[in-house]
């Protein structure tokens, strides 16, 4: 019952956070840093006595927090393959271990006096490493569980967008209008229809590699060409891109049908789309560019939910490290994507593992 | 009488090729028991305006959603022809347009075309009433894209964009653009509410437009109290009334 469970069981959420990525690195520090400025609100007795609170827990949480990272970074497959929960565990006992070590080894730095208290001392910098470790993965946690939401909203909406009546019913008609003249064409038309619908409705994942993405959109180009004819061209240029590179699954297409629909169907000459994907060092780039007429009004609102959830799943993915840009020219529409350059597993015996970017 | 004097004859207007191959396929089903000629085919509305100057046609289907203009504007502008057709309109989806159509006994179709739904609309169609260029516009959400004037048995279209004033002038209105004068025979009252957001009334029986003004002068027949508006391309000047004259505080 391989279906029933992956409807029940939410492949995505559970996931310990990239530590490696730099928009995570960024949220840990300055998440340990404001709950630090917490502890020295409380303590505090006046704005010097604040300063000084302030200096002290800096002092020690900085060392820590900055081999900590270093450390789960390191070890980062190995958590992987603990699973979630017992990688949780794992992160617990290192950054506890880690606290103490630091802790004892600053010696007079961190502990002015040395008598009775040391056992308490050394409690309460494991309780508040365990504290703060489940705070951050808590919070990466809910975020992992937004990404999933808006991966589950972005194959909806593209599902809405397939069975969009429009485009159903057109293209159901264009076939039709062909089958008797060009049965055989008809043919591929109704199997690129189908390879639409069961990628649109297929089990969420968050990343497929690249030529995927690209075979779906000539794919769907295909059927748009097969209503539209001469009117639709589109300019390929794939350069330097690595067969292994992943990107997230439904990217590029919902980015090429926004420019057939918002652009080329109302250009009476039609025109030219022009997709550009490359991959520049550590980066991958892709970007869509296509006309659109001159005195035209704002993009419609559907436009706009399709591009606010792929800019929300690239934040949830990648956090600081993809960028996302649109502008609106005269005559023309261009969105700009820079992710970087993940690269697939192989030999993974795990079956959702390829498809899977840790967070 | 011979049988082709007989058929319908039948224009059609969509800009997917398919889906005309597809209604010409249909018609040549319905052509065993309803005599009817495919008179011709357009992809665009221009193009069906220039070639039904040309050719009569009993009945028109066309397509709602088309690129610059779409079907219910093209029915307007071709409802000014001297003997009109019979629309058909036909549509993939757009429930706005399918009420309006139930709404005032319009027909049309839903694609994909079905053949027994195509030979009942082409049966009705003989014996049908023209729709209202009226109806028509009360159809249409949006302002029209381009003015329609009929000259000397020909549709000429110019698009809203060129127009930089019109005035009424007793029966008609006169339309300018850049090139020439045209003469239209419309509503000043219903052009202003259609238009609101490209022209304004400058005087009783003038409306401008908002693009197209570079300038006021002082001047006119009320002389100097009066004000005059100067407008891109155009030496001649357009007096202001004297209600109308806060636009020029608003636009300097």
């Amino acid at each position: 019952m391989n279906e029933a469970r992956s409807i029940k069981q939410n492949p995505l959420s559970d996931a310990l956070p990239n530590f490696r990525n730099l928009g995570v690195t960024l949220r840990i520090l300055l998440l340990s840093n404001a709950m630090a400025l917490l502890v020295a609100v409380v303590k505090a007795h006046g704005w010097q006595d604040f300063l000084l609170q302030m200096t002290q827990i800096v002092a020690l949480l900085t060392p820590i927090m900055l081999s900590g990272l270093l450390l789960l970074g390191l070890v980062q497959p190995w958590l992987y393959r603990l699973g979630y929960w017992r990688g949780a565990l794992a992160v617990n006992v290192a950054v506890s271990l880690l606290a103490l070590f630091i802790y004892y080894l600053g010696g007079e730095l961190y502990q002015p006096d040395l008598d009775g208290a040391a056992y308490f001392d050394a409690l309460r910098c494991v309780l508040l490493s365990v504290a703060m470790c489940g705070l951050l993965l808590m919070y990466f946690r809910l975020r992992a569980r937004g990404l999933s939401l808006a991966l589950e909203d972005a194959h909806l909406q593209v599902l809405r967008a397939r069975i969009r009546p429009h485009f159903l019913f057109n293209t159901i008609n264009a076939v039709l209008g062909i089958v008797r003249a060009e049965p055989k064409r008809a043919e591929t038309a109704l199997e690129d229809m189908a390879d639409l619908f069961r990628m649109a409705m297929a089990e969420a994942q968050d990343l497929v590699l690249v030529q995927q993405e690209i075979q779906l959109s000539k794919q769907y180009i295909a059927l748009e060409q097969l209503r539209m004819g001469d009117r639709l061209s589109v300019d390929w240029q794939v350069l330097d891109m690595p067969d292994d590179a992943l990107i997230p699954v439904l990217l590029l297409q919902p980015l090429l049908e926004n420019a057939v629909y918002h652009g080329i169907e109302s250009l009476i000459e039609g025109g030219c789309i022009h997709v550009l994907l490359r991959r520049n060092g550590g980066t991958l780039q892709i970007r869509v560019e296509n006309p659109r007429p001159a005195a035209s009004a704002e993009p419609h609102a559907g436009n706009k939910i399709a591009l606010k959830n792929i800019r929300e799943r690239l934040s949830l993915l990648f956090d600081a490290e993809a960028s996302y840009q649109v502008i609106t020219g005269k005559d023309y529409y261009r969105v700009e994507i820079t992710l970087p350059y993940v690269k697939e597993k192989r030999h993974d015996h795990n079956r959702t593992g390829f498809a899977r970017l840790h967070r | 009488m011979t049988t082709i004097e007989l058929a319908l004859r039948v224009f059609i207007v969509d800009d997917e090729t398919p889906a005309r191959n597809r209604l010409r396929e249909l018609l040549g089903d319905c052509n065993e028991q309803l005599p009817l000629v495919v008179v011709g085919e357009a992809a665009n509305g221009r193009e069906a305006l220039d070639k039904l100057a040309e050719t009569t046609a009993d009945v028109v289907l066309l397509d709602i959603r088309m690129p610059q203009m779409d079907g219910i504007e093209l029915a307007q502008h071709l409802s000014k022809l001297p003997s009109p057709p019979v629309f058909v309109f036909t549509t993939a989806y757009d429930a706005y347009a399918i009420k309006a159509f139930e709404l005032h006994a319009i027909d049309y179709l839903l694609k994909p075309i079905r053949l027994g739904r195509l030979f009942d609309a082409l049966t009705r169609a003989r014996s049908a009433v023209p729709v209202q260029t009226e109806v028509l516009r009360d159809l249409l959400p949006e302002a029209r894209k381009h003015l329609s004037i009929h000259e000397r048995g020909k549709i000429h279209l110019i698009t809203i964009e060129e127009v930089l004033f019109m005035r009424a002038e007793l029966k008609y209105i006169t339309v300018r653009t850049a090139e020439r004068e045209y003469l239209i025979e419309e509503s000043l009252t219903a052009l202003e509410k259609e238009f609101a957001t490209r022209f304004i009334r400058v005087h009783r029986n003038c409306l401008v437009a908002k693009d197209a003004i570079v300038g006021f002068e002082r001047g006119g027949e009320e002389g100097e109290s009066g004000w005059q508006v100067k407008l891109k391309g155009l030496n001649e000047r357009m007096a202001i009334s004297r209600r109308q004259q806060y636009i020029v505080k608003e636009f300097s």
